[in-house]
């Protein structure tokens, strides 16, 4: 919810200030590191025995061409309780796959990465989520009364701290739209939160039409991994911006144990999920 | 220290011989009666004399004798009176100024922008307000934080963000004043604009360095902005009509002459900005000084004083925010004798801060404020000898933050962060001596401090690690909770206690050149905690206390003065080394806002500038202004420290985000014939430290960038051009009105200066690419000044 505040805040400023436009700017360019994206997100009322980690190497920014999968490495993931091991096969393309893992909700689990013979390892616990209790479309919420907007309601439990990421992703877009939530302001109450596109000549973003449909995700996370994609999901949205956070190297969960000096970009995160789809009338 | 004060006088009062005479009183404009602030009062042909203060009051003493008195002040013609001092006398004298032009558009530079080889204050920086009025600015309007970033080792972050920076400091590291009180935010439109309206004010100076002991609490400048006091002569309507607002000042005699009193409104019209025309937002500022002053008789004069200033953002009734200043200072001048000056002070401020966001029926308010009573007293003991001394005591309310659901079925929770209180109180004593012709010594002491008192809890840590480094991850956290404090009202959390002396020497080589250097040691309790570019109005005030120690700078500089071609070219060299402790920074990944526990989010750090700066001016003849160029340094350094770790950027020194290697300013104004008169500006500045992507991997289906060290890259360099023109139309010899009209053009060749450039992945085609925002292009505007 604090987010709500900085939004209006960056939002301000890019209202005021006039004229944008692309610049050539040179970089520097650092080693590659291995990338771990492994998400293991258990969706309500499936087994979530299907999981894919991905793994692949930073490239230098600008660059378009390279290919940064990244294969022949063995990933496993331990059960921190029982010690069963989850061994996810190499698939040849970056990703590594399984079929018979078993989530259990606040259970810690290890991940293990072997990649050029050092060792990457990661903990983190699956967090429970909420249900979605409701969803609709309105012109009057969001920022802009004239468009199409898309309320998700969902209530925050009482007696603990929750920490929330949503994902919002209108089909035939190229990327989704992240929400870092938490229950700060809002704990124990129902939360609404709000998917809303306008029309943007500079980004060719259109707001949504009847038709239109929008995958909705609700994940349960931990404080941890709160920290984490806050500040990833700010500096995708705003980084430069004057009234965003200045950009910090982002550090993630997954450490390198062979040579400390070198982590693993990316995150191991368990999360219970909740899927859903709207259909804009 | 009270006894110390009380020493001093007691010895002083002995030093003065039997023989001496004193002459003292105020110098006042004669058109307006205007007290004049900056004047030199000597007599001819000695090295005696003194400069009027904030009160327009002097006071001289010399031996019996003859002596020819001369009143001199920029813009004004030198006033010559013969004196026979054979007892103590009272003289109010009043002077006038050279030009009859609107707006006292003076083509000559006044006294205190030359230079006063002879005093030993360094590195301060006098502007009249008719001197910035000359400035291009964009879109007309006249801005006085803006003008005084065209001096040497002043910038700020660019164009659309609030305050200044001095020296490589921090903007919250200047202690900003109008009329004594303490300014917060000096921004409108989140730094478009400035607070200050030019045509309420009568005189401004910044202190970069040698800051003299009766100012204390912010470690890089003073920056102390003076109202005018109102027309004690006529009634006088001034008035502009600009491109983003339009004033209205009146000012006029009141109480039988015994006082006078201005009104100074500003107001800027909504739909500012082509961008909002279209939609139903409005972005809106406005502000209001008043001032009153009642002579009570000859030796008792009161002044009342406020500021108010607001700007409102309303987007669609979706979300509303708003912000301002207030301020009110109530002043008594009471004159004990010739040789004794007091003012006492009680003085009010406040800064707030609230928005209020519709769709999701939150209402956010912060604010500070405090009370301020100030007693000073200068006392001019001789011809070689006179001394300032004082005491101050503010109060402090810090409210960070309240949250509040504005309906019923708001999601949103009350919820209000620990209120903070605390007392910052300081006693001074500053000696101007005359050690011989040539050697003139200022010496001072400032004892500051500073009581945070109870009144809240606050928690208790691990280890007492309210951050600590996770050796696992790399990464710095909040500290783990083991419970709270509770303090009570009537205890104090933390006290500090600091003697910050001042020193300054000056040694005049020949009549027109002197060298001079300085010292000083200045303490700062209050700490303004951004991890934004821009200060952002949610970011807020935290006082020092048992987490985070008192900001404590040392500052040395020295300085070579010359005079070229008589009095019209003057030449200033000046070299600066600056190092201040404890400076905080936030750790990566730090929240800020709503954040109860600040000291969970900042490491303890310390940072150090130094630089060159030379300014080379002219201020008499058709043709005045200046060039400026300042070569520095500003850099940074956090440890780990208690919280364990290598520190931010590993412990190593990093570019502060205010470093500039390269600064040139020029601005001139020409005055063509009594019609035409003409202005420009140009500006060149290395860019802004920032912090770029050296890499990007895949990441939840996008590409993130990944950042390198903080501030280990810069922005394009900054650089444009302006121009402005006025013209004064024929006027009619007895009409009252007069008119002036002003055109500008802001960066004429509209060089996009970038205020911030981000990293993206364009949308259609998932390429990475860089933005940069630019904030003002090439901006033209028209202005129309009115005197009635």
């Amino acid at each position: 919810m604090k987010t709500y505040l900085k939004t209006t805040l960056i939002l301000l400023s890019i209202i005021l200030t006039s004229c944008e436009d692309v610049v050539d700017i040179a970089v520097k360019n650092e080693a590659p590191r291995l990338v771990i994206e492994a998400s293991l997100d258990w969706e309500k009322g499936t087994q979530g025995n299907e999981q894919t980690i991905k793994l692949s190497t930073s490239t230098p920014y600008f660059d378009t061409t390279v290919n940064s999968k990244v294969t022949g490495a063995s990933v496993r993931v331990t059960n921190d309780n029982d010690l069963t091991q989850y061994v996810f096969v190499d698939q040849n393309d970056g990703t590594y796959t399984i079929s018979d893992f078993i989530p259990v909700l606040n259970q810690s689990y290890t991940l293990e990465v072997v990649y050029n013979n050092e060792v990457y390892v990661a903990h983190e616990t699956l967090m429970p989520v909420t249900d979605i209790t409701e969803i609709y479309q309105s012109v009057e919420g969001g920022f802009d009364d004239e468009v199409v907007d898309i309320n998700v309601l969902f209530s925050d439990p009482e007696n603990e701290e929750n920490y929330y990421m949503m994902k919002f992703q209108e089909q035939g877009d190229l990327f989704p739209e992240l929400y870092d939530l938490d229950d700060e302001f809002t704990n124990g109450n129902e939360m609404t939160v709000f998917y809303e596109k306008t029309d943007n000549e500079n980004t060719n973003e259109e707001e949504l039409e009847p038709g239109d449909i929008v995958d909705i995700q609700l994940l349960g996370i931990s404080e941890q991994y709160y920290n984490y994609i806050r500040l990833l999901i700010e500096q995708v949205e705003f980084a430069g911006d004057i009234f965003s956070s200045t950009p910090v190297a982002l550090k993630g969960n997954c450490i390198n144990s062979t040579n400390p000096n070198n982590p693993a970009y990316g995150y191991f995160r368990l999360a219970q999920v909740v899927k859903a789809s709207y259909t804009v009338e | 220290m009270k006894q110390l004060l009380f020493l001093l006088i007691l010895s002083t009062s002995w030093l003065s011989a039997q023989d001496n005479f004193t002459i003292s009183g105020t110098i006042k404009d004669v058109d307006n009666g205007e007290t004049v602030i900056g004047a030199s009062v000597y007599f001819k042909d000695t090295t005696i004399g003194a400069v009027t203060n904030e009160y327009g009051f002097y006071s001289v003493t010399a031996p019996n004798a003859d002596y020819t008195l001369v009143i001199s002040y920029l813009g004004y013609a030198d006033l010559v009176q013969e004196i026979v001092l054979d007892r103590d006398q009272k003289l109010d004298i009043e002077i006038h100024e050279v030009s009859t032009q609107l707006d006292e558009v003076v083509v000559t530079a006044e006294e205190g922008e030359r230079m006063s080889l002879k005093k030993p204050q360094m590195s301060a920086s006098k502007l009249k307000v008719s001197t910035i009025k000359q400035i291009p600015v964009v879109l007309g309007e006249v801005d006085l934080i803006k003008s005084i970033q065209l001096l040497p080792g002043v910038t700020n972050n660019g164009e659309a963000s609030s305050g200044f920076n001095v020296r490589g400091g921090a903007s919250d590291q200047n202690l900003v004043l109008l009329d004594e009180a303490i300014i917060y935010n000096t921004s409108h439109l989140l730094g478009f604009f400035s607070v200050f309206n030019a045509d309420a004010i009568k005189d401004v100076k910044l202190y970069k360095g040698g800051i003299p002991a009766r100012f204390g609490g912010r470690v890089s400048s003073v920056l102390d902005v003076r109202q005018k006091d109102g027309n004690s002569k006529n009634f006088d309507l001034t008035g502009g009509i600009g491109a983003i607002s339009s004033r209205l000042a009146m000012e006029g005699p009141m109480f039988h002459d015994k006082g006078s009193f201005l009104v100074a409104g500003r107001g800027s019209y909504a739909h500012l900005f082509l961008k909002l025309a279209d939609v139903k937002n409005s972005v809106y500022f406005y502000d209001l000084n008043l001032k009153t002053n009642y002579q009570v008789n000859e030796n008792n004069k009161l002044f009342l004083s406020g500021y108010f200033g607001r700007d409102v953002f309303d987007f669609s009734g979706k979300f509303n925010s708003n912000y301002g200043n207030l301020s009110g200072n109530l002043r008594w001048n009471h004159i004990f004798n010739d040789k004794l000056f007091s003012n006492l002070s009680l003085i009010y401020s406040k800064y707030d801060y609230q928005m209020i966001l519709d769709f999701v029926e939150l209402d956010w308010v912060s604010d500070i404020q405090n009370y301020n009573v100030k007693y000073d007293l200068s006392y001019y003991v001789n011809d070689r000898l006179s001394i300032d001394f004082g005491i101050s005591d503010i109060n402090y309310d810090f409210n960070p933050g309240e949250v509040k659901p504005i309906s019923e079925s708001s999601a949103v929770n009350y919820l209000k962060l620990d209120q903070k209180r605390a007392y910052e109180e300081g006693a001074y004593v500053a000696v101007e001596h005359k050690v011989s012709d040539k050697l003139t010594a200022s010496y001072g002491l400032r004892y500051s401090t500073f009581v945070r008192s109870g009144g809240q809890s606050l928690n208790v840590y691990e280890n007492d690690q309210p951050v600590r480094y996770n050796e696992t991850l790399g990464i710095y956290e909040r500290g783990t909770v083991l419970g709270e404090t509770q303090y009570d009202k009537k205890d104090a959390i933390k006290t500090y206690a600091t003697y910050e002396p001042r020193l300054a020497l000056s040694y005049q080589i020949d009549e027109n050149s002197s060298v001079k250097a300085s010292y000083n040691r200045v303490a700062q309790y209050l700490h303004l905690i951004s991890n934004t570019a821009s200060v952002s109005p949610l970011d807020v005030w935290a006082p020092s206390g048992k987490f985070i120690k008192p900001q404590l700078a040392n500052q040395y500089a020295v300085g070579y003065y010359r005079n070229l071609g008589g009095d019209a070219i003057s030449l200033e060299a000046e070299a600066y080394y600056k190092t201040v402790d404890n400076r905080v920074d936030y750790i990566d990944g730090s929240d800020l806002i709503g954040q109860n526990n600040i000291e969970t989010e900042i490491l303890n750090g310390e940072s150090r500038a130094y630089g060159l700066e030379l300014l080379v001016r002219k201020s008499e003849g058709d043709f005045t202004g200046w060039l400026a160029y300042t070569l520095s340094k500003s850099e940074q350094r956090t440890l780990g420290g208690s919280a364990g770790g290598p520190g931010i950027n590993n412990g190593n020194w990093y570019n502060s985000a205010y470093d500039r290697t390269h600064d040139v300013s020029f601005t001139g104004s020409y005055r063509l014939n009594d019609k035409w008169s003409f202005g420009t500006n140009l500006v060149f500045q290395t860019g802004r430290p920032v912090t770029y992507p050296d890499g990007q991997y895949e990441y939840e289906g996008q590409s993130i960038a990944s950042f390198s060290d903080r501030n280990a890259n810069r922005l394009p360099s900054y650089h444009r051009l302006d121009i402005s023109a006025t013209y004064q139309p024929n006027r009619k010899p007895n009409s009252r009105w007069k008119g002036e009209w002003v055109f500008g053009i802001y960066n004429v060749y509209n060089r996009k200066n970038a205020a911030s450039i981000s990293f993206g992945q364009n949308s259609d085609t998932g390429i990475n690419e860089a933005t940069r925002t630019a904030v003002f292009g090439i901006v033209p505007s028209v202005t129309y000044n009115f005197k009635f």
